[in-house]
């Protein structure tokens, strides 16, 4: 038996489609990630295992070779897993474009998976509605619909499509709609079947999904009741996010793009968070988002014409446990994450983001670091100065399930290890093609000055910035072009974090516009590309 | 072998069967008579009450299924509302004191399409216990059917092409290779073809597929459904050669597909080649993404170091000769093990 001995802890994502595991020790006094495997989940825990071991014998203390095995049996494990059975929910509304859509992102961001949507608007015949609800499958039901200024008829006839079509006893109603109707509808069912919520449509100019979300995402608490719920990886990731938050005194938010589901935790510097847990907007969603390969083609480029992009979107929700062989197939499986993130982010860009942590193995094991740059920055577009990183270790979900009095603790043990930097991204919006966006001046301390770099409107720059450094930048917003915050100096002054790509300055706007000539759109897509993949060698 | 099948009930379904019956895939497992369309019924005017008042008088609530006389509401001192016709009750207006109603229509029956022993009845589901054999697809399309089996192409990475679907495969499930197009489907469709099992086709032209079905459905002319299953991938994908080879063996024997599920039972069938996602040295094994999707060949071994796709991902990978004469180093986690699991 070797002398030699080390403390170990065991940090084990779970994912639908990918089990993550890594081993953290101490390393000259401090816990470092000393290695990390990914497999398919469906390999099993003793293949997990051996992929570690293999790692840690061939990168680990010599004289430790033949302990690992019994090291990682002492060693505390910490785990975090994706749920199990998302909740399935019905929605009947009103009508599609008012209640119907707020109820249904509403649910969505709360986690649910949406079965069945069903509008009175929404061209069936209501034998067809009564049809298709008659034969969900669905854990609860969601009905909203009217103004609370007024008794909507129609929105009573929207419950009581669901008091028709449900089985008695066969799951909670949730009432969204017209504050007046509660008691009317809460009659409709057996006793203690309906709880009310306040309407997200509660008149015609004004909208607040919160409340809805916020019982909704209690409402499948309660449903998943079996699975602990601090375990869960929507739930673990975001307390991770919010507890960096908190402790660096930033606004972060949390992207995790997974094979099933995704994660919006958008976390305040006092440490609370909004958090949306899609359970199907992860990759094998994006194959059911409308004309989804036409986007993905659009955007990325480079993934082949709109049918081959179609069968790689299928593929990602036939076999999500594979990994893309071909660049073109690597290109859509990217853009098409671009698109899920921009569909998270879709009540509009946030703003004054200090760092935008991007998780999930397409970002998190981008083989290139400018693509999970451009993941986050495409998707997101995080107005102002930000910093990008990746979770690259998969650790933030696991450290995320430590119990309230230990997850801080667990965050800042592993600070130096916790996401890997990508750079600063200087995003602007406002202006027209071709005139002046910015003109920023990085300075490095120690080092000489540099000319300003011009940015114009459409143009994506990257100033190499390694990890680890800092710079001071002048930023002059040309005219008409804002960086987010209302301004009263020309200049802005921020500080950059490097990373594996640098400072990205990124005139391209907000949203991203793309020439409509496919020739040109092709050659733009290519530039910025470019721009990311560029110097790469020389900053890390 | 057996596996377990499960029906779904509709809400208000009456139940034929019981545990314990054997049943056919043609056979009726319960009945149903859907709502053919909403109408309004007075019920205040005929009550002589307010709106609000008669709102009190209802006998039914929400769902409740009414019989032709069956009462809506009555005062208590003789005046009542009757169901003018079978009808399931769904509101009650309270701005025009009327009764929405939906009228049911003629009774339909609720098929299981397998062939089996019921083993359980609930008021959502049958379940029902199938000897044969299942092979579950990775997609699908269209409704369930079943059919004699019967192999469309020679070999596993054919192509199911329109020229080879006549009139001799009207209500059969036929077997296809590495794609069936949107020609042959319609094709396919045009002969009764009951179903298809298909290695992959391209997405676009299913989705072409689907909407053409759609359409013709709306307009009146769709007669019958046609299901597909495709169980290995999207895009140009064969069919594994050992499960190839599995249906080959069991052509001629009844099948049930179910294409919105993509499921297919096979009865009186032994196990399908088994498949397992981690692949040893010694396996055959079946590559899963492009470029070699659908190709089988042999697992020579797993490399000591992850290695970096074309695309640049890096995984765990293994040399792999594929049947086609080709060698390539192919990521771990896009291989499938399939047919005898001994090795390795």
């Amino acid at each position: 038996m070797s002398e030699v001995s080390t403390e170990l802890a065991l940090l084990v994502d779970v994912g639908s489609a990918w089990a993550k595991a890594g081993v953290i020790g101490r390393v000259r006094g401090r816990w470092r990630l000393v290695t990390h495997v990914a497999q398919p989940t469906a390999w099993g825990a003793a293949e997990l295992r051996r992929g570690l071991i293999d790692r840690l014998v061939a990168a680990g203390d010599p004289r430790l070779a033949n302990e690992w095995d019994a090291l990682l049996d002492g060693a505390t494990r910490i785990e975090c897993h994706t749920a199990r059975n998302p909740g399935r929910l019905a929605v009947v509304a009103v009508s599609r474009e008012v209640s119907g859509s707020s109820a249904r992102r509403a649910a969505e961001a709360a986690g649910w998976q949406v079965i069945e949507a069903v509008t009175l608007d929404d061209g069936r015949t209501l034998a067809d509605r009564l049809a298709r609800l008659q034969s969900a499958e669905v854990d609860a039901w969601l009905v909203a619909g009217g103004f609370d200024d007024a008794r909507s008829p129609r929105a009573l006839e929207a419950a009581a499509l669901v008091a028709s079509a449900r089985l008695p006893e066969s799951g909670p109603v949730i009432w969204a709609g017209s504050a007046q109707l509660g008691d009317d509808v809460a009659g409709l069912f057996e006793d203690g079947a309906v709880s009310t919520v306040a309407n997200p449509r509660p008149d015609a100019r004004r909208e607040e999904t919160g409340p809805l979300r916020d019982h909704l995402q209690a409402v499948l608490r309660a449903i998943v009741a079996d699975e602990d719920e601090r375990h869960l990886a929507s739930v673990a990731f975001p307390r991770a996010i919010a507890t960096m938050a908190s402790d660096g005194g930033l606004r972060i938010l949390g992207i995790d793009v997974g094979a099933r589901g995704a994660v919006h935790a958008l976390a305040e510097p006092d440490g609370t968070s909004a958090v949306r847990v899609y359970s199907t907007g992860g990759l094998a969603g994006a194959a059911d988002v409308p004309g989804a390969a036409a986007r993905v083609t659009r955007i990325a480029g480079d993934a082949g014409d709109e049918a081959a992009v179609a069968d790689t979107l299928q593929t990602l929700r036939a076999r999500p446990t594979t990994v893309p062989q071909l660049p073109e197939e690597l290109s859509a499986t990217q853009a098409a994450v671009r698109m899920l993130i921009a569909g998270m982010v879709e009540d509009g860009p946030p703003e004054a983001v200090d760092l935008v942590v991007g998780a999930g193995r397409t970002i998190a094991a981008a083989p290139h670091p400018g693509a999970a740059a451009r993941m986050l920055l495409d998707g997101v577009r995080p107005i102002g100065v930000t910093q990008l990183a990746v979770d690259a270790g998969s650790v933030l979900g696991p450290l995320g399930s430590l119990p309230d009095e230990e997850i801080r603790e667990g965050i800042t043990l592993l600070a130096d290890d916790l996401v890997v930097p990508r750079g600063t991204s200087v995003v602007c919006r406002g202006g027209s093609a071709g005139q002046l966006a910015m003109r920023v001046t990085v300075h490095r301390p120690g080092w000489p000055s540099h000319a300003p770099v011009e940015v114009r409107v459409g143009q994506l720059q990257v100033v190499p910035l390694a990890a680890g450094q800092e710079a001071e930048l002048l930023i002059e917003p040309g005219p008409g072009i804002t960086l987010g915050a209302s301004r009263r100096s020309p200049r802005i002054q921020a500080r950059a974090t490097g990373g594996a790509v640098g400072i990205m300055l990124d005139g391209r706007g907000v949203p991203i516009a793309l020439p409509r000539r496919g020739d040109d759109r092709r050659a733009v897509l290519a530039a910025w590309h470019d721009a990311l993949s560029r110097d790469l060698d020389r900053v890390t | 072998m057996s596996v377990l099948h499960r029906v779904r009930l509709p809400v208000g379904a009456t139940v034929l069967v019981e545990v314990g019956h054997s049943v056919e895939p043609a056979e009726v497992l319960a009945t149903r008579r859907p709502a053919s369309g909403g109408m309004s019924v007075p019920i205040a005017s005929r009550l002589r009450r307010s709106a609000a008042d008669a709102a009190d008088l209802l006998a039914v609530r929400p769902g409740t299924a009414l019989e032709a006389g069956d009462r809506i509401a009555d005062d208590g001192h003789g005046r009542e509302v009757l169901a003018p016709q079978a009808c399931l009750f769904l509101g009650y207006d309270l701005d025009d004191g009327s009764a929405l109603v939906a009228p049911l229509g003629p009774t339909e029956p609720v098929l299981g399409h397998v062939r089996g022993e019921v083993t359980s009845v609930t008021p959502d589901a049958i379940e029902i216990r199938v000897a044969g054999a299942l092979v579950t697809g990775v997609g699908g399309s269209g409704k369930a059917v079943h059919g004699e089996l019967r192999m469309a192409v020679h070999e596993p990475g054919d192509e199911l092409r329109a020229g080879g679907i006549d009139v001799s495969a009207t209500g059969r499930i036929l077997v296809g290779g590495s794609r069936a197009s949107a020609e042959a489907l319609t094709r396919a469709r045009a002969m009764g073809v009951a179903g298809i099992v298909v290695g992959g086709v391209l997405d676009k032209e299913l989705r072409d597929f689907e909407a053409a079905q759609r359409r013709r459905r709306e307009v009146g002319g769709a007669r019958g459904d046609l299901a597909i299953v495709i169980v290995e991938g999207f895009g140009k994908v064969g069919i594994g050669a050992e499960l190839f080879a599995w249906f080959r063996s069991h052509e001629g024997r009844v099948a049930s597909v179910f294409g919105e599920t993509a499921r297919v039972y096979v009865y009186e069938a032994d196990a399908p080649p088994p498949r397992r996602v981690l692949a040893r040295p010694g396996n055959r094994v079946l590559a899963l993404r492009r470029p070699f999707a659908g190709i089988g060949g042999e697992l020579l071994r797993v490399l000591d170091q992850p290695h970096a796709t074309g695309a640049g991902v890096v995984s765990r990978s293994a040399l792999v000769r594929f049947e086609d004469g080709r060698t390539a180093v192919i990521p771990l986690a896009n291989l499938e093990a399939t047919g005898d699991l001994s090795g390795g």
